[in-house]
């Protein structure tokens, strides 16, 4: 056996470049066969851009890709897949109407006339084999997330890959659906496949990688490093980087997930007057964008942040939905500092001090096809009547008062929001939904995507509102955010609130109660 | 650059590239397209009057023009200005022959009133049904264009029929001189203060009131908007009954100024062009004054190039047809030209 027999996957001066923006210069690094490879890094590190590289979904504009030795073409998914190449993706990729014996099939080789019968039998061999608890004639969109995750990488499996990359596979998992899927991992190792994880955290990184490599800024910083000679310590400061010294420990913890922060610092000023938000009993009807509600109540108090976890899907868009007047509450109440506003529009929940930053950030936060003028003063006209008459070089002038104030980085407010970055894109809402009126502040993900940098920004922006005394909803799939951020953790199953905690917080026991099964 | 310079660059670009494209099947089509071309500009602009004919086909188109803008602004595609410009007309119609007699100031207005509101109801129910139950709008405007013609034709052939017609053409009597505001050469004061009226204070609604914004935004992104917690259904339905109700004005006018009378399939491409116009302005209502005015222009060379030069009108039409069909190249190609300047 030669020497250079050890690697399986090899990178030579990879650059990829969208427009003007640099995702991934000149990456140099080699993986060998065989071994449980991670790769980490803040977002817009590059990593999910390295693994469309490999797995030839983006073309790099120069270097190379060999695999076993063998240059594979540049862009081109079924030269990656002869190869061996195989690539899960980070938000599914699987047809929701298909079976799941329809989905395995689409992977494979491509035969026009099948029997379903002859289709379900065939692929439950492989899906038994490969211990995914499925019937292969079930339907993706009824599957659990977890499930779904198994049958994509089942999927992945059935040309016979050498390299598998996992995007991000833990972001939608709870703590035991990622414990899961690492025994799922191991068990692939064990049949020869070399797997790439991509992944956040770097306490997820020292349970699974027998090696690690962090890119930061589309750049390599180190790797793959071996990860018994690493701890979780050095591996934060090489994700974070110099430049952010600034950052406290806890946050710093938090952002890399190197270790469960025990948030004590619960800060409780005995609130007098009513709570910011008084839910009792709240039940929904079934809501487009998630499962109904079922009797929940929810308080807070001013100065107070209370963090929603739950695994994705829950019930937590339609409590913001319900919350915001967009969902069809069907009993209960919902009162807004002592003010009863269940049958309220939103404008007057808007006028008691409501302010939400909502779940999808380009979707349900900004128009970014219009100006950033016209999207941070939305609130503030719908705070008048219709036909209000506006001066826009006013609204204008205010926007550039306000966005500089957030620091938000532009040219002019005339500029439309989709040429910002994610994080100064989330500043312009930030600036809108934060101003001083604010009394309760719904924050849904509103890290979601950003880099450390920004994230940051976000926590302190919170924790600024909350020392004014506002009241403050945030939500968020990670629990590393939530336990560093929030005064007080619920849990959400199901539409229902299942258990409350209080600082400091026991990580397993929240992941726990996210799944059920403290119960 | 500003984005109002890039869309007028857009506009020209289209503009450019649709006459072109009209050179060439000109000459395939055996026609001198230097000639044509000379034949179409002297008839838009140069010959005797021309100026006053352009206006004359500018202003109602305008004033149509405008209604679209401001459905296609929200986000909702109201392609039925045909049929509620015919509506508009046939309720004027049916007012003026309802009042027959009565002194002009009552039935001038009066025929206004019914004629903005026809055209308003006429894209109510496309809004209503898109708004409550989701029907696509743009199916719905179509039919309706469709019904407000055939609707024009039994009106025509049968309650205002003229019994003193010749058969060729259905039609209503003519209306009293008394309620007409404008002679056959159809421009007068009371056309250019009515196209004027619209055109301030549509530009107020859309660039100086809350709603001017809120339906942009609404346009672009309803999602957002609706997370804002904007009642989109009020943004909307308004939305639809000004552009009805500008398409019945537009109806009106042309009743009871140039034609003085409901003649049965009028001005078929009306509604068409005023969307042509719309887009090639890229909705912006001062765009749509300089659009709709060259687009006049075009429309009374239509009628003088078979008359005067011995070419054929539907020169015209194939003018219009590129034009829309490199509109509908806008995300494309030309943005990226656009970009790519900008990038330089």
């Amino acid at each position: 056996m030669v020497d250079g027999d050890t690697i399986v996957l090899q990178c030579r001066d990879i650059s990829v470049h969208y427009g003007d923006v640099v995702a991934l210069s000149d990456l140099s690094v080699a993986f060998d066969r065989g071994k449980i490879h991670a790769v980490v890094g803040q977002n817009g590190a590059g990593k999910t851009t390295f693994a469309r590289a490999v797995a030839g979904l983006v073309s790099a504009q120069n270097g190379q890709i060999l695999i076993d030795g063998k240059a594979i073409p540049p862009g081109n998914v079924s030269g990656a897949r002869q190869a061996g190449v195989e690539l899960v993706h980070q938000s599914f990729a699987l047809p929701p109407s298909f079976s799941v014996a329809e989905t395995m099939q689409f992977g494979a080789q491509n035969r026009a006339v099948y029997s379903r019968k002859g289709l379900e039998k065939r692929w439950q061999k492989h899906l038994d084999a490969l211990d995914v608890k499925v019937s292969a004639g079930q339907r993706i969109r009824d599957l659990p997330v977890e499930t779904q995750q198994s049958v994509e990488i089942a999927r992945a499996l059935v040309t016979k890959a050498r390299v598998l990359i996992l995007d991000e596979p833990t972001a939608v998992l709870s703590p035991e659906g990622t414990a899961k899927l690492f025994e799922r991992v191991r068990r692939l190792q064990e049949i020869g496949v070399t797997v790439i994880l991509i992944l956040h955290k770097i306490r997820e990184v020292l349970a699974i990688a027998d090696t690690v490599t962090v890119l930061r800024g589309g750049l390599l910083v180190e790797g793959p490093i071996d990860t018994s000679g690493i701890d979780a310590a050095r591996l934060s400061e090489l994700i974070i980087g110099p430049d952010l010294r600034v950052v406290d420990e806890d946050d710093r913890a938090a952002l890399t997930g190197s270790a469960a922060v025990a948030h004590t610092t619960a800060m409780k000023e005995a609130a007098d007057g009513p709570p910011v938000l008084d839910v009792r009993s709240l039940s929904t009807r079934v809501d487009p964008d998630g499962p109904a509600l079922d009797t929940v109540d929810l308080t807070i108090a001013a100065g107070e942040i209370v963090g929603v976890a739950g695994v994705e899907g829950n019930g937590q868009r339609t409590l913001v939905r319900a919350i915001s007047a967009l969902a069809d509450v069907s009993a209960g109440t919902i009162e807004l500092d002592g003010v009863t506003m269940t049958d309220a529009a939103m404008k007057a929940r808007r006028l008691a001090g409501l302010r939400v930053i909502p779940f999808e950030r380009n979707v349900e936060g900004l128009s970014l096809s219009s100006t950033l003028w016209q999207n941070w003063s939305i609130r503030m006209l719908l705070e008048r009547s219709i036909l209000a008459f506006i001066q826009p070089a006013e609204l204008r002038k205010r926007c550039n008062d306000a966005l500089d104030i957030w620091d938000v980085r532009y040219d002019n407010v005339s500029q439309l929001a989709g040429s910002l970055s994610g994080g100064n894109a989330q500043k312009v809402i930030l600036a809108r939904e934060m101003d001083d009126q604010a009394r309760l502040i719904i924050a849904a993900q509103p890290t979601r995507g950003l880099d450390i940098g920004a994230t940051s920004f976000v926590w302190d922006s919170l924790r600024k509102a909350k020392h004014r005394g506002c009241g403050i909803l945030f939500i968020s799939s990670d629990l590393d955010e939530i336990m560093d951020v929030c005064d007080r953790v619920v849990v959400m199953l199901s539409g229902r609130i299942v258990e409350a905690f209080e600082p400091p917080y026991d990580l397993k026991k929240i992941g726990a109660a996210m799944t059920g099964l403290s119960k | 650059m500003s984005d109002r310079i890039v869309s007028i660059i857009r506009a020209l670009i289209f503009i450019v590239l649709a006459l072109a494209l009209c050179g060439v099947i000109f000459s395939i089509a055996g026609y001198s397209a230097t000639g044509m071309f000379q034949a179409i500009i002297d008839g838009a602009f140069f010959r005797n009057n021309a100026l006053t004919h352009a206006l004359r086909w500018g202003m109602p188109l305008f004033i149509t023009a405008v209604g679209v803008a401001i459905s296609f602004r929200a986000g909702y595609f109201n392609i039925g200005a045909q049929g509620q410009f015919y509506m508009g007309a046939i309720c004027a119609a049916f007012a003026a022959d309802w009042l027959n007699g009565l002194p002009a100031a009552i039935v001038i207005p009066v025929c206004f009133l019914a004629g903005t509101t026809g055209g308003a109801l006429w894209s109510l129910w496309p809004g209503l049904l898109r708004l409550k139950s989701g029907a696509d709008e743009v199916i719905t405007t179509l039919m309706g264009n469709f019904l407000a013609g055939l609707l024009l034709v039994y009106v025509t052939s049968g309650p205002l029929k003229d019994p003193s017609g010749s058969g060729q053409q259905a039609s209503s009597t003519p209306l009293d001189a008394a309620y007409r505001i404008s002679t056959s050469a159809g421009l007068s004061p009371v056309i250019i203060a009515i196209a004027a009226l619209v055109g301030i204070s549509m530009w107020l609604l859309v660039n100086r009131t809350a709603y001017g914004v809120l339906s942009g935004l609404a346009g672009r992104n309803a999602t957002m908007v609706n997370w804002q917690g904007a009642k989109l259904v009020n943004i909307g339905l308004a939305s639809f009954i000004i552009s009805g109700a500008l398409a019945g004005l537009a109806g009106t006018v042309e009743l009871l100024g140039p034609n003085g009378r409901l003649a049965s399939g009028f001005l078929p491409a009306h509604g068409f062009t005023a969307i042509l116009i719309a887009l090639v302005a890229n909705l912006s209502i001062t765009g749509i004054a300089i659009v709709a005015f060259f687009f006049g222009g075009l429309a009374s060379a239509a009628l003088y190039l078979p008359v005067i030069a011995g070419l054929p009108a539907t020169a015209i039409e194939i003018i219009n047809a590129s034009i829309a069909l490199f509109i509908t190249a806008k995300s494309g190609v030309i943005d990226r030209l656009v970009r790519w300047r900008k990038g330089r």
